[in-house]
């Protein structure tokens, strides 16, 4: 049986509190400072599985 | 798509737990030029408290081996930042039965921003319009998205909402079979009290404008190419004077396979 549908209100940083500083590299390499690199622009954070597969 | 984001003002960010050297050849290989961030070792993913903790668990109850792999991946989703940084909208699903590759989450995230192509016809003698239109412009293996159908009922009008007393016609959503697509049930908003001329007392019924989903599964092995949705919406209405008679509309949407990169997905033995 699949398991039920979870409350994703509840899991992850919460809607109307900013989004944690994070700093990784890209793909070139450079790091990226997401706040920074944003510029006071809106943005679209992205969490998916994997390029690879 | 990322071109329209930007003259939007909006950035985008795409996180996964790949090495560089895998996402620089993906972006290579796609053209993106957006950033690809590397979280190796998922400690972002982690900090953030959206590792999939439950991914192994549910694949066991679908018949799916345990994979490496699938150890530390984050639920799918995306976090949509205002301009000071203040997170203003979360979507996120359970796991790859309803959003597959990062590629598709992608494509569907973008489009939370595009207008979207849809399809809107009336029918001769009634007063209501009805338009229907898919989550997505692109669908690609296993993902699953809604057929969203909507009612514009003008003021003094309704319809009736199933079930329906006899002599009468509820309301239904009949989508034609696909090869390689579960079409799921559609969802009504609840429906009100409200009087049918001919009947007597209070029967169920839905006015103003109203949105039905219809949840598709697109589980046909990649390949199935551009497919159409066929939609009809029966109905009838009734203001307060009059019953017209039951009437309905047909409607259909194209969709887009989204091509994928060479991949291999976990094989699914029951579901």
């Amino acid at each position: 049986m699949p398991l039920p549908p979870r409350d994703f209100s509840t899991i992850g940083p919460r809607e109307g509190t900013r989004f944690p500083d994070i700093r990784l590299p890209d793909q070139r390499g450079a790091t990226v400072d997401l706040h920074s690199a944003r510029r006071d622009r809106k943005a679209l954070v992205v969490f998916y599985r994997s390029a690879d597969w | 798509m990322q071109p329209r984001l930007e003259a939007e003002g909006v950035a985008l960010f795409a996180l996964s737990y790949d090495p560089v050297a895998v996402l620089r050849s993906f972006a290579d290989k796609h053209g993106i030029t957006f950033p690809l961030l590397s979280d190796e070792g998922s400690h972002v993913i982690r900090r953030l408290g959206l590792i999939n903790e439950r991914v192994q668990e549910d694949h066991a109850a679908y018949g799916i081996k345990p994979d490496p792999r699938h150890s530390n991946l984050p639920y799918p989703g995306v976090f949509v930042l205002d301009e000071s940084g203040v997170i203003v909208g979360k979507r996120f699903h359970e796991s790859y039965r309803e959003r597959d590759t990062g590629a598709a989450l992608l494509a569907q995230t973008l489009s939370i921003l595009e207008t979207r192509p849809g399809s809107t016809a009336g029918a001769p003698g009634h007063p209501i319009q009805v338009s229907a239109w898919l989550d997505s412009p692109t669908y690609s293996f296993f993902q699953r998205m809604h057929l969203n159908t909507e009612l514009r009922m003008p003021p003094g009008f309704r319809v009736c909402a199933p079930p329906a007393p006899d002599g009468t016609v509820p309301l239904t959503v009949h989508v034609s079979e696909i090869p390689g697509v579960e079409i799921g049930a559609v969802q009504w908003p609840a429906a009100q009290p409200g009087r049918v001329p001919g009947l007597d007392g209070l029967i169920s019924v839905h006015s103003g404008t109203i949105r039905g989903l219809v949840p598709l599964t697109f589980a046909a092995p990649p390949g199935g190419g551009d497919l159409t949705v066929e939609l009809t919406v029966g109905f009838q209405c009734c203001s307060d004077s009059e019953r017209l008679p039951p009437s309905s509309v047909g409607l259909s949407l194209g969709i887009k396979e989204l091509a994928m990169v060479d991949r291999t997905l976990p094989s699914r033995q029951s579901a």
